[in-house]
C-alpha cells in the first residue's frame, strides 16, 4: 500500500516539553540577608557615635538618611532585581555568558538615570538649610544602594552566597572604620564613610560578575526585548519591598508617632527601634530557610524537572514531587521552630539585652510582637520563593499586593488604636499573608503533576 | 470542469488520492473513471499540508467535490478550553472515558459523535482531554496499570499525539455533504470516519483494504525509530515491541475494528488478508474477496505463440526500494546465472526513491561480478519490455496483489514470486469458482533466492513447464482478474449498498 502512512516520526519532536529551564529568581528576597548586615552597621555606627559626633540629633539624621536611602532604592529597584536575575539566568542557560555584563551595564543606565533626576531633583527642592556636601552624598548613595541591591540579587541567583558574604564584610568593614575615622566631620562625615563603603561594595560585585562573565562588548540593551510574561516579576518585586517597608513609612509619615528629622525625612522613634532590632532576630530563621530552600527544595525541584524532561517513571516522578513537599514543610516547621526559640531567648533575655544597648526595657512588648512578625514575614518568603521557582508568577503578584495592602490596613489601624498597639498591625499583616501564600503554595505542590504536564502556560 | 450536484459515493481517503500515486490511489482512480454514472466526493487527510506536493492524478469530471484535511497540522484555532468547574476532578467524566476506551477495545461501535467530540464540556471533548484533571486521571491511571518502567513523558506526548487527530476528525465528520454511500479504501483514520459517519448519519459504509492496514502500521511501529525505546541492548528483546510502539498499535488495531463494526461489506483482494480481517475482529459474513484487475486488452497482443521458447530473460518490474527486496533478486539471478549463463536479469523501475538503497543495490551487482547479467533499465513502458521478458520476478517481502504479475500474466508471461500477500492465490489459484486450477509459475519463500532461481532456472529450460504456465497464467487473468469484471462487481455492489 504505497503512499499511506503519516508522518509520525516528527510528532516526537513537535514539542518541547518545557521551557527548560524554571529559572533561579532566588530573589530579593535573599537579598534581607546582606540587609541585616547593614542594618547592624547602622546600629553599630550609632552605638560607638555617641558622644563623639555631636550635637547627637546627627546620628539620628544619619541613621534615618540612610534607612530613608535603603527603603526607596529597594523598593525602586525590586522589581528590576527579579527580572535581571531571571534574564541572566536565561543568558547562562543559553550558553552566552558574555551577554551578562554589558547588558547590566545597558540595564542600569536605563534605571538608573531618570533615579538620579529624581533624587537630585528631591534633594535640591526638599531639603532647604542642609550642606551641598550632603545633599550630594546622597544623590550618589541612592544610585550606589540601587547598584548593590541589583549586584546583590544577580549574584545570590547565581548562588555566589559565600562570595557575596565576604564582599559584605569588607564593604560593611570599611563603612564601619572610615565613618568612624570621618566621625569629626559630623553627619556629613558618617555619610560620607557609608557611601564610600557602599562605593566598594559596588566595586566589588561588579568585578565578580565580570570575572565571571567575561563581557565582548561594553554595553547592550537586549535585555529589553526579552521580556514577555515574565514582566510579572515587576510588580511582584515592587509590591514585596513596598509591603516590608509599609509599615514603616506609616509609622514615619504620621503625625502622632513620628517627628521631622532632616528636609522631609521623618523617623518613629518609638517603631523604629523596636522594628531594626527585631530584624536582627531574623538572623537564624534565615539561615535555616535558606538551607531548606538551597539544599532540600532545590534537589527535589532539580530531580523532579529533569525526571520530567528525561523520562523518568510517574513513581519516580511522584517521589520527588513528595521531597518538594518534605522540603517545603520542614522549611516552615524549622523557621516556626528556630524563630520561635530564638523569641524565647529574647524575651528572657530582654531586660538584660536592651539596657545593655542602651534601649528602654519598655520597648520590650513591641520588640516581640514585631518579632513575630518579622518570622511570618519569612514564612511568606519561603512560599514566594517556592512559587517563584514554579514560575507561578502571577500568584506572586497576588500573594505581595495582599501582603502590602494587609500591613498598610493593619499598621494604620494599629495607630488609630494607640501606643499598645503599635506592632500588632505588621505581625497581622504578615500573618494574613502568610494565610493566603501557604494554602496557595499548598494547591500548587498538591496539584504539581497535573499542571506541570495538562497546563503548559 | 463542473463540480457540482449531490454526492453519490463519498471517498474517506488517508494519504492517497489525489496527492500521492501509488497502488491505491491508481486503483481508485481506475474505479472512478470506470464507473462514470456515479458522481464522487473526494475527502483527502493528510499528514501535514506541507508533506504533499498538490494532486499527482488529474480529476475525472464524476468527481464533484475534494476536501484536503490535514490531521497533524497545527489547529488554526485553539481548542474551547471548559469552564474552570469541569476542569476539576469530576468522578462522572473519568467514568465515561473509562467507559467509553472499555467499549472501544469490545468492538461494538461505540465511537462518540462528532457533536460531543466539539462540545467543550462533554468528557470527549478536546479541552477536556488536554486540559481537564478527569483526563488526567484516567491517563495516569492506564499508565500505572500499564506497570512498566516506561517514561512517564513520553508516554504522555504519545498518548496525546494519537488522540490529537481525533478532534479533526469530528470536525471533519460535522462538516460533510450528504452521500448515498460512504466508502474507504482503508481501516485507519479513514475508517475511523467512515465509521463515525456511518452510525451518525445511517449512511452505508464500505470498507475495502488493498493491504492490512493494521498489519501495515505495526511494521511501521516496529521500525519506527522515532518512537523512543528507552531500553538498553541487554533489555531489548526482539520478540516484544516497547510498550509506546503497543499503544500505536493498538489504537490502530481499535480504529480497524471500530471500522469493522461499521462497515458492510468488508472488502479484501485475497483470501489470505480476508482471514486477517476476520481475525483482527471483522465479522466473517461480511467480508468479501474482490480481486483487482488489469486491462486484458491492452496486453493480449503481446503474446507470443504458444511454444515458442522464451527468451532467457528475468525481470523484476518494480520500484527500486527496500520492500521489494532487490538484493534478493540479484541474488537470485547470481544463482540462475550459474546453471544458464546467456540468462539476463533486468531491474526495471525507478530507482529514485530510495538512492542510498539503489546505490547499495548496484554495489552487490559489482561484488557478485554480474555487470554482464544484471541490468538497471529505470522506467520503461510496461508494453515494451513484456515481450522481451521471459519470467516476470517479485522479490518482495511484502505485497497486497501486485498489478505487475497480473500485467505479465496477461501478456502469457509466467511469474516467480516471494510468497507474499496474493501470489501464491495468484500463482497456484485460489480452488474457488471464478479461477482456474493449474500453476501460473513459482513460489518460494521470503528471502530464499535458492527457491527463486530453482523455478525460474526450470521454468526457462523446460519448454512444456514453461507453455503450460503461460496457458493457465492467460486463462487465469482472464477469468479472475480482469479489470472489467472487476468495474461490473463494484458496480453492483454499489448499486445493492445504496438500496
Amino acid at each position: 500500500m504505497a503512499g499511506i502512512g503519516f508522518e509520525l516520526r516528527r510528532l516526537s519532536n513537535s514539542r518541547t516539553y518545557f521551557g527548560l529551564l524554571r529559572a533561579y529568581a532566588y530573589a530579593g528576597i535573599v537579598s534581607s540577608g546582606p540587609w541585616v548586615l547593614s542594618i547592624a552597621a547602622i546600629l553599630m555606627l550609632g552605638i560607638l557615635s555617641i558622644g563623639l559626633v555631636v550635637p547627637s540629633t546627627q546620628i539620628t539624621e544619619f541613621q534615618v538618611s540612610v534607612t530613608w536611602m535603603i527603603a526607596l532604592s529597594l523598593i525602586y529597584t525590586g522589581g528590576f532585581q527579579l527580572i535581571y536575575t531571571r534574564y541572566v539566568a536565561d543568558r547562562l542557560f543559553e550558553q552566552r555568558p558574555d551577554r551578562v555584563v554589558p547588558n547590566l551595564t545597558g540595564a542600569m543606565l536605563v534605571l538608573l538615570l531618570p533615579a538620579s533626576v529624581a533624587v537630585s531633583v528631591v534633594m535640591a527642592v526638599w531639603f532647604p538649610g542642609t550642606s551641598l556636601a550632603y545633599r550630594l552624598l546622597m544623590i550618589v548613595g541612592f544610585v550606589l544602594l540601587c547598584m548593590v541591591w541589583v549586584l546583590t540579587v544577580l549574584l545570590s541567583g547565581l548562588k555566589q552566597f559565600r562570595a557575596v558574604l565576604i564582599i559584605y564584610m569588607f564593604g560593611y568593614g570599611a563603612v564601619l572604620l572610615l565613618a568612624l575615622g570621618l566621625r569629626p566631620w559630623g553627619m556629613e562625615g558618617l555619610l560620607g564613610g557609608f557611601v564610600a563603603g557602599q562605593a566598594l561594595l559596588v566595586v566589588g560585585m561588579t568585578g565578580l560578575v565580570w570575572k565571571a562573565y567575561p563581557p565582548t562588548r561594553l554595553i547592550d540593551l537586549d535585555f529589553f526585548r526579552h521580556q514577555d510574561r515574565r514582566l510579572w516579576l515587576i510588580p511582584a518585586g515592587i509590591l514585596f519591598n513596598a509591603g516590608v517597608w509599609v509599615d514603616k513609612f506609616i509609622f514615619w509619615l504620621s503625625e502622632d508617632t513620628s517627628n521631622q528629622v532632616i528636609g522631609v525625612l521623618r523617623s518613629s522613634v518609638i517603631y523604629d527601634t523596636p522594628t531594626f532590632m527585631a530584624y536582627l532576630t531574623i538572623v537564624p530563621g534565615m539561615a535555616v530557610f535558606l538551607f531548606r530552600m538551597e539544599v532540600d527544595f532545590v534537589r527535589a525541584y532539580d530531580r523532579y524537572f529533569s525526571l520530567v524532561r528525561d523520562g523518568g517513571t510517574l513513581a519516580a516522578i511522584e517521589e520527588q514531587r513528595l521531597g518538594m513537599v518534605m522540603a517545603a514543610r520542614h522549611g516552615i516547621r524549622d523557621i516556626l521552630g528556630t524563630q520561635g526559640l530564638t523569641l524565647l531567648v529574647l524575651m528572657a533575655f530582654s531586660h538584660v539585652l536592651l539596657p545593655a544597648l542602651g534601649i528602654s526595657v519598655l520597648y520590650s512588648g513591641q520588640l516581640a510582637i514585631i518579632s513575630v512578625g518579622v518570622m511570618l514575614q519569612l514564612l511568606v518568603m519561603a512560599a514566594l520563593n517556592i512559587l517563584f521557582y514554579l514560575d507561578d508568577l502571577r500568584e506572586t503578584v497576588a500573594i505581595t499586593a495582599v501582603m502590602l495592602m494587609a500591613n498598610a490596613a493593619c499598621s494604620w489601624a494599629s495607630i488609630a488604636l494607640g501606643p499598645y498597639y503599635y506592632g500588632y498591625g505588621f505581625a497581622c499583616g504578615m500573618l494574613i499573608a502568610s494565610v493566603v501564600a501557604l494554602p496557595l503554595v499548598n494547591k500548587r505542590l498538591d496539584r504539581l503533576n497535573y499542571e506541570t504536564f495538562m497546563q503548559t502556560r | 470542469m463542473k463540480r457540482t450536484g449531490d454526492i453519490d459515493i463519498l471517498l474517506l481517503l488517508e494519504g492517497t488520492y489525489p496527492y500521492v500515486k501509488g497502488g491505491v490511489s491508481s486503483w481508485l482512480h481506475e474505479v472512478i473513471r470506470g464507473l462514470p454514472h456515479y458522481r464522487f466526493g473526494v475527502v483527502f487527510m493528510g499528514s501535514c499540508a506541507k508533506d504533499y506536493a498538490g494532486w499527482r492524478y488529474e480529476l475525472p469530471d464524476n468527481v464533484v467535490m475534494v476536501q484536503s484535511h490535514f490531521l497533524f497540522d497545527p489547529p488554526t484555532e485553539t481548542p474551547k478550553r471548559p469552564r474552570r468547574r469541569a476542569r476539576g476532578p469530576d468522578a462522572a467524566a473519568e467514568k465515561a472515558i473509562c467507559a467509553l476506551h472499555e467499549n472501544l477495545g469490545s468492538g461494538q461501535p461505540s465511537l462518540p459523535t462528532a457533536d460531543e467530540l466539539s462540545d467543550p464540556a462533554s468528557p470527549v471533548g478536546q479541552g477536556m482531554f488536554l486540559d481537564s484533571q478527569s483526563a488526567w486521571n484516567y491517563l495516569t491511571e492506564c499508565y500505572q496499570a500499564s506497570a512498566l518502567a516506561e517514561s512517564f513523558v513520553d508516554y504522555f506526548w504519545t498518548v496525546r499525539n494519537l488522540h490529537a487527530p481525533l478532534w479533526v476528525l469530528g470536525r471533519i465528520a460535522a462538516e460533510l455533504p450528504p452521500a448515498r454511500l460512504l466508502f474507504s479504501p482503508s481501516t485507519g483514520y479513514g475508517g475511523l470516519l467512515g465509521a463515525m459517519c456511518a452510525r451518525e448519519r445511517n449512511t452505508p459504509f464500505v470498507l475495502m483494504e488493498h493491504g492490512i492496514y493494521t498489519r501495515e502500521r505495526r511494521i511501521d511501529m516496529m521500525n519506527a525509530a522515532w518512537i523512543r525505546d528507552r531500553r538498553n541492548f541487554l533489555q531489548t528483546d526482539q520478540s516484544e515491541i516497547s510498550h509506546l510502539r503497543s499503544l500505536w498499535v493498538r489504537f490502530f488495531e481499535t480504529a480497524a475494528s471500530q471500522s469493522y463494526a461499521s462497515a458492510n461489506p468488508i472488502i479484501s483482494l485475497f483470501d489470505r488478508a480476508r482471514r486477517q480481517q476476520v481475525a483482527d475482529g471483522a465479522e466473517a459474513e461480511r467480508t468479501r474477496i474482490i480481486p483487482n484487475g488489469v486491462e486484458i486488452a491492452r496486453f493480449a497482443g503481446l503474446r507470443r505463440p504458444l511454444g515458442t521458447p522464451p527468451p532467457p530473460v528475468m525481470a523484476l518490474i518494480g520500484r527500486v526500494v527496500p520492500i521489494k527486496d532487490i538484493k534478493n533478486f540479484i541474488r537470485a539471478a547470481a544463482i540462475a546465472a550459474q546453471k544458464l549463463p546467456t540468462l539476463q536479469a533486468w531491474i526495471i523501475g525507478p530507482t529514485e526513491e530510495d538512492p542510498p538503497y539503489a546505490e547499495e543495490c548496484e554495489d552487490l551487482v559489482q561484488s557478485l561480478g554480474l555487470q554482464a547479467t544484471v541490468q538497471f533499465l529505470g522506467f520503461r513502458r510496461v508494453e515494451e519490455v513484456l515481450p522481451l521478458i521471459g519470467v516476470n520476478v517479485l522479490s518482495s517481502v511484502s505485497e497486497g496483489l501486485p498489478l505487475s504479475v497480473l500485467e505479465g500474466f496477461a501478456a502469457g508471461i509466467p511469474a516467480v514470486t516471494t510468497d507474499v500477500g496474493a501470489c501464491r492465490e495468484m500463482l497456484e489459484g485460489s480452488g474457488r469458482d471464478d479461477d482456474v486450477p493449474g500453476s501460473a509459475g513459482g513460489v518460494a519463500g521470503l528471502a530464499d533466492p535458492d527457491g527463486l532461481a530453482t523455478h525460474i532456472v526450470s521454468l526457462l529450460t523446460d519448454p512444456q513447464r514453461y507453455a503450460e504456465a503461460a496457458a493457465t497464467a492467460i486463462a487465469r487473468v482472464e477469468k479472475r482478474y480482469d479489470r472489467r469484471t472487476m468495474l461490473n462487481t463494484f458496480d453492483q455492489l454499489f448499486r445493492e449498498a445504496m438500496g
